[in-house]
């Protein structure tokens, strides 16, 4: 049911925390039933240099967090808006299609990110 | 299950547990003393499993001085570490894994007023056991084997993994037709009343889904002045919790009377179910209003107090579950919901636990299911659509 990148960033993900006081935070969620990422930010001349998340929902959704702090870190912004949706798909690996939201979530958590950078000047 | 008869089970290769599931109507007809005698079995068996494979929970046992081998008597059992239900909802809740990731067949979930979920992992053994136990128990308690589910909530399509929605669509495999009424939060109760009449003198018509909405639509019932006759074996088959995002409580009373005059169906008819995303042991109204437990599973009232103590049967207290179903995580689980056993013989003469549902512990952060959040959407729909209004009245 779950590939070896699933398992590993769910298992042991590098990026669960807390960031004391962010540059940029933000969550994505469904208010109704659905998963919560909450992400928080810190950027250095358009990079993001620091990066932590807490998720709450399916195994993959919590795996999803960890990849995409795990891409984010250390990119640049201007590198980031210019990620394709085919990029962004291809980072969750195969997976089942009861999986597939999160390649929609993971979609979210990059336009965010520009968005909130934007909103702040980081970007 | 005498112990001899238990392990010759297992030397014949098979499952007593599975076997137990499958003898819902015996169990409920055994002598009080042998069903706790094959609970014993059942949960010792299950906690020693649990023991051996969850680093988490034996370390947690081990610091409480307690392993299967203590384990004697029905009176131990309160001495089995539990995990508190808010552990399900860390996002860390991974340790409470007693199998591997990969061996996880489906996910289910809730999400109560906090907005986060509870999630609840099964791996293919614990999917079994659940479906035995659900389908098992739907049918000694509905005897369901056709007629048409008028269901006032979301479909399984829309909304798959919530655990509710899970469960009453499992009842919808014995109808032969059913219809989800809530699609894309729109709900209009006038399509419901259609439905109903385009199924009468065809099937048994069935509503089934969480009390908040069925209460929903007996509002416009109401409001509208329509009354519905369903069938005499109707079934009004509630699932979810009775406390409103508002936190008033719908008084079960109330909306029995109201089942009664609005829809046309004794009180016999109208069933409640309880049961959680992270269990796989419910308790369900019998013809007589009272809910039995899971025979199978074991149902601890503890004192909120002193969580270690039991209080008597007829007090109130704090739910802890134990459910030998669960292999993919320890199924001894501390719940925040205060109930009560009931004392003396089942009206239906059923042997076993029998509760009922007084409340929410006080204290929760939590309450609810999904249905509450649906419940509150519907509001806020209905005060935006209302808000456009033109506020003149004459």
């Amino acid at each position: 049911m779950y590939s070896a990148l699933i398992v590993n960033h769910f298992i042991d993900p590098e990026f669960v925390g807390d960031i004391a006081s962010p540059q940029i935070e933000f969550e994505i969620g469904n208010s109704v039933c659905g998963d919560r990422i909450r992400v928080q930010v810190n950027t250095v001349a358009g990079v993001v240099n620091d990066i932590a998340y807490r998720a709450w929902g399916c195994a993959t959704s919590i795996a999803t967090g960890d990849i995409f702090c795990e891409s984010v870190k250390d990119a640049s912004l201007s590198d980031l808006s210019a990620r394709s949706d085919h990029e962004i798909e291809a980072m969750m690996g195969e997976l089942e299609p009861s999986q597939h939201h999160c390649i929609h979530i993971l979609n979210e958590l990059h336009r965010t990110l520009i968005t909130e950078a934007q909103a702040k000047g980081a970007l | 299950m005498p112990y001899n008869m238990f392990a010759e089970v297992e030397n014949f290769g098979l499952s007593p547990l599975k076997l137990a599931l499958s003898s819902v109507k015996e169990l409920y007809a055994m002598p009080e003393e042998k069903l706790a005698d094959l609970k014993l079995l059942l949960i010792k068996e299950a906690f020693g499993y649990h023991y051996e494979n969850n680093k988490f929970y034996r370390n947690a046992c081990i610091e409480k001085g307690i392993s299967p081998d203590g384990i004697k008597t029905i009176e131990d059992l309160t001495k089995i570490p539990l995990v508190p239900i808010e552990l399900y909802k860390s996002h860390d809740n991974h340790k409470l894994l007693s199998v591997g990731l990969n061996d996880i067949e489906h996910e289910m979930r809730s999400t109560g007023t906090s907005g986060i979920p509870s999630v609840s992992r099964r791996c293919s053994d614990t999917v079994d056991n659940a479906v035995l136990s659900v389908y098992s128990i739907y049918r000694e308690f509905f005897k369901i084997s056709k007629g048409a589910g008028l269901y006032l909530c979301p479909s399984t399509e829309e909304i798959p993994e919530m655990g509710m929605i899970k469960a009453l669509n499992m009842l919808a495999g014995l109808l032969d037709t059913h219809r989800f009424m809530m699609r894309n939060e729109s709900f209009v109760p006038e399509d419901m009343i259609e439905q109903l009449e385009n199924w009468k003198n065809q099937f048994s018509r069935h509503i089934i889904g969480p009390p908040f909405l069925i209460n929903r639509f007996i509002r416009y019932l109401k409001a509208a002045n329509i009354k519905v006759k369903l069938d005499k074996s109707s079934y009004i088959i509630t699932l979810g919790g009775w406390k409103r995002f508002s936190g008033d409580m719908l008084s079960r009373q109330e909306f029995n009377q109201e089942c009664i005059e609005y829809l046309g169906v004794e009180k016999s008819q109208i069933r409640d179910i309880y049961g959680l995303v992270e269990s796989n042991l419910m308790a369900i109204d019998d013809e007589h209003g009272e809910k039995h437990v899971s025979p199978y599973g074991h149902f601890s009232v503890r004192d909120p107090k002193q969580l270690d103590r039991e209080v008597a049967v007829g007090e109130t207290g704090q739910l802890a579950i134990l459910d030998p179903l669960a292999r993919s995580t320890p199924g001894f689980i501390l719940t925040e919901d205060l109930v009560r056993l009931l004392p003396g013989e089942s009206a239906s003469g059923r042997s076993g636990q029998r509760m009922q549902y007084i409340m929410r512990l006080p204290e929760s952060k939590e309450f609810g299911c999904c249905a509450v959040n649906l419940d509150k959407r519907l509001d806020d729909l209905e005060l935006e659509a209302s808000s456009g209004n033109c506020p003149i009245v004459a």
